[in-house]
């Protein structure tokens, strides 16, 4: 009897999607064999409009609009790219301000991530809870940016805005809450049977395949694959404020829940570090001239290795900028991963890769 | 299973996370950014705010009934489009006199309606400020 | 940041000499719309676990040039090619076009000819 297969999409329109994205499965009896994806949904144009509308000041706010979880990861890129364009050297405190909200926005967007993770293996209660106690995260960005998601804090030559010593204290309070809270979902998501037996084993990545695929982010450092950009940029110091690498071996869904938690409560340790030992100093520094050049600048966003390619030719407008975003270089591993998985598992498959598609899109 | 019982009927009498808005409101701090404010008395007119904005929601156009002030020599009139605006404060952090002739203030904008005609208008003045 | 210029027909070979997967991070094609109607396409590498240390191949090539494809040494690399085509309208090697642009948006939006 020959055999015959199904074709099955998931998306562009699915319950457990976030964004638009669609998988054309195809399937043979409950198995997935191929896949085929469309990423393009929400194509912006956004790098065309940054070497034709905007001057080069200007677009640091443009490409925060690239995404809303990681805005600050695209604003920093940008900057530092520009910054080592014109040459400048900006001050000790902006640099560790900067890592301050980076790590924030770590802290916040994993959280998101294992919040929808929860949800599509069907725990609504603690996809509730998880948002909850995102709120604490949200909280002391606000305050600390004045804006909920678009931050807007970064700008060529350093940060817009001081820290005061109430804001300080306010992160060190809700930080300690979040820890405890992080804490206790540790113990949920290894010991509880709906988050962690059922995902052991389930959409598994080998590290030779990592390696082959060029994964980035949380996804290859569950399979044990040493990448985190924070490990190696020079730029901002990372190694002064006590960063760990984290990594797991098994690389299946609970590997990537585990290193997003441990993740979590080492960023919150970094900040803690950093509010510690805050240097004085002025926050921002006027840097003159046109950029000229080319620079390629990578930073450790929440879901992997960003990357900004930009040159400039000593006028206003820049004559390209290359915006390459950690899930787009992902989605060639994402299909490996579908190949050999039950299809019932592929929602709660894709919400581990944490997928951004307003980023891919761009 | 016993932890998980005593929580779970501690959360029946738990305040829920979420805001009663409109009822409650919404608790502001003083440093959110929200609406650009403008005090003519004190502007010099030097239009690096035009300059600075990202998005162009600031413009200068030139009126018939210009605003009195000595150093306003080319008859320019402020506007503002506070639906355009990102609310990064980049004019705030480009004007000489900030606090006095630019300032940015926790409020936000009213909700426009369509009877508002908030695009016509300003496409009116973008125009204006083309053909300068 | 290293560069090394090389020419169309070689990349595959240079690319397979120079590529061990243990050691370099593949991170990107980059395309670069020149004067002339050229067209500078780059391959960007990095090492893992080294400072700052990147790679960058090149090649200056004109819209009408198929480009080879490196899919048989990078597998991941078949995205970035496809966004290549979308976004500068040449040919790659195996790789179709419909990433991002539909049929009736504006096609080959970064190249620098007129459109």
């Amino acid at each position: 009897m020959s055999k015959k297969t199904i074709n099955i999409p998931l998306g562009s329109q699915h319950i457990s999607l976030l964004e638009p994205v669609r998988f054309k499965f195809e399937c043979e009896n409950e198995k997935i064999i191929t896949v085929d994806s469309d990423v393009g949904f929400v194509h912006r144009g956004i790098e065309r409009a940054c070497t034709t509308k905007f001057k080069f000041d200007a677009i640091g706010y443009v490409v925060a609009r690239v995404c809303g979880l990681c805005a600050i990861t695209h604003s920093l890129s940008y900057t530092a790219a520009i910054e080592k364009l014109l040459g400048g050297e900006i001050t000790a405190k902006s640099k560790y301000l900067r890592i301050l909200l980076l790590e924030l926005d770590r802290i916040h967007s994993h959280m998101l991530c294992l919040s929808h993770t929860c949800e599509n293996a069907g725990f609504e209660a603690m996809f509730m809870r998880i948002m909850g106690d995102r709120e604490l995260v949200m909280e002391i960005q606000e305050l600390l940016t004045g804006n909920r998601i678009q931050f807007d804090y970064i700008s060529i030559g350093g940060v817009n805005r001081d820290i005061s010593s109430e804001i300080s204290k306010k992160i060190i309070a809700n930080l300690y809450e979040v820890k405890q809270r992080a804490l206790g979902y540790m113990d949920e998501f290894t010991n509880n049977w709906s988050l962690s037996l059922k995902f052991k084993g389930i959409g598994a990545l080998s590290l030779d395949d990592a390696y082959m695929l060029n994964a980035i982010g949380p996804l290859a450092r569950a399979s044990g694959l040493n990448i985190d950009v924070r490990n190696e940029i020079e730029y901002l110091p990372f190694d002064e404020v006590g960063f760990k690498m984290q990594t797991h071996r098994d690389g299946d869904i609970n590997a990537r829940n585990l290193v997003r938690l441990n993740e979590i409560i080492n960023s919150i340790e970094m900040c803690n570090n950093i509010l510690e030992g805050l240097p004085e100093g002025a926050i921002f520094t006027k840097l003159k001239g046109k950029p000229k050049g080319e620079a390629v600048i990578r930073f450790e966003a929440p879901r992997g290795e960003l990357m900004y390619y930009v040159k400039g030719n000593g006028t206003a407008m820049l004559e390209r900028v290359r915006i390459k975003t950690p899930t787009f270089s992902c989605i060639p591993a994402f299909s490996h991963i579908f190949v050999g998985e039950n299809y019932a598992d592929a929602p709660a498959i894709l919400a581990s890769f944490d997928p951004c598609l307003s980023c891919t899109a761009k | 299973m016993f932890t998980s019982l005593i929580k779970a009927f501690t959360n029946l009498f738990k305040k829920p996370q979420t805001i009663d808005y409109p009822l409650t409101p919404i608790l502001k701090d003083k440093e959110y950014r929200g609406l650009i404010e403008y005090g003519e008395a004190s502007c010099i007119y030097c239009l690096k705010c035009e300059k600075a904005c990202p998005p162009g929601s600031i413009l200068f156009v030139p009126v018939e009934n210009p605003p009195e002030n000595e150093k306003n020599k080319k008859g320019l009139q402020y506007h503002y489009n506070p639906y355009l605006c990102i609310y990064c404060g980049e004019c705030v952090r480009a004007c000489p006199k900030p606090d006095e002739a630019l300032w940015q203030s926790n409020k936000k904008p009213s909700i426009a309606i369509k009877s508002d005609k908030v695009n016509e208008d300003w496409f009116v003045l973008e125009k204006l400020k083309k053909e300068e | 940041m290293k560069k090394i210029k090389v020419s169309l027909e070689d990349i595959t070979n240079e690319i397979q000499g120079f590529y061990d997967y243990k050691k370099w991070h593949f991170l990107t094609l980059n395309g670069l719309a020149l004067e002339d109607n050229k067209l500078e396409v780059q391959w960007i590498f990095s090492k893992y676990e080294a400072l700052d240390e990147i790679v960058i191949y090149y090649a200056e090539i004109e819209y009408k040039d198929i480009i080879a494809s490196i899919v048989d040494i990078i597998p991941s690399a078949i995205i970035s090619q496809r966004e290549l085509v979308d976004m500068f309208g040449v040919q790659v090697e195996g790789s179709s076009k419909g990433l991002y642009l539909d049929e009736d948006s504006l096609q080959a939006p970064l190249s620098g000819c007129s459109i």
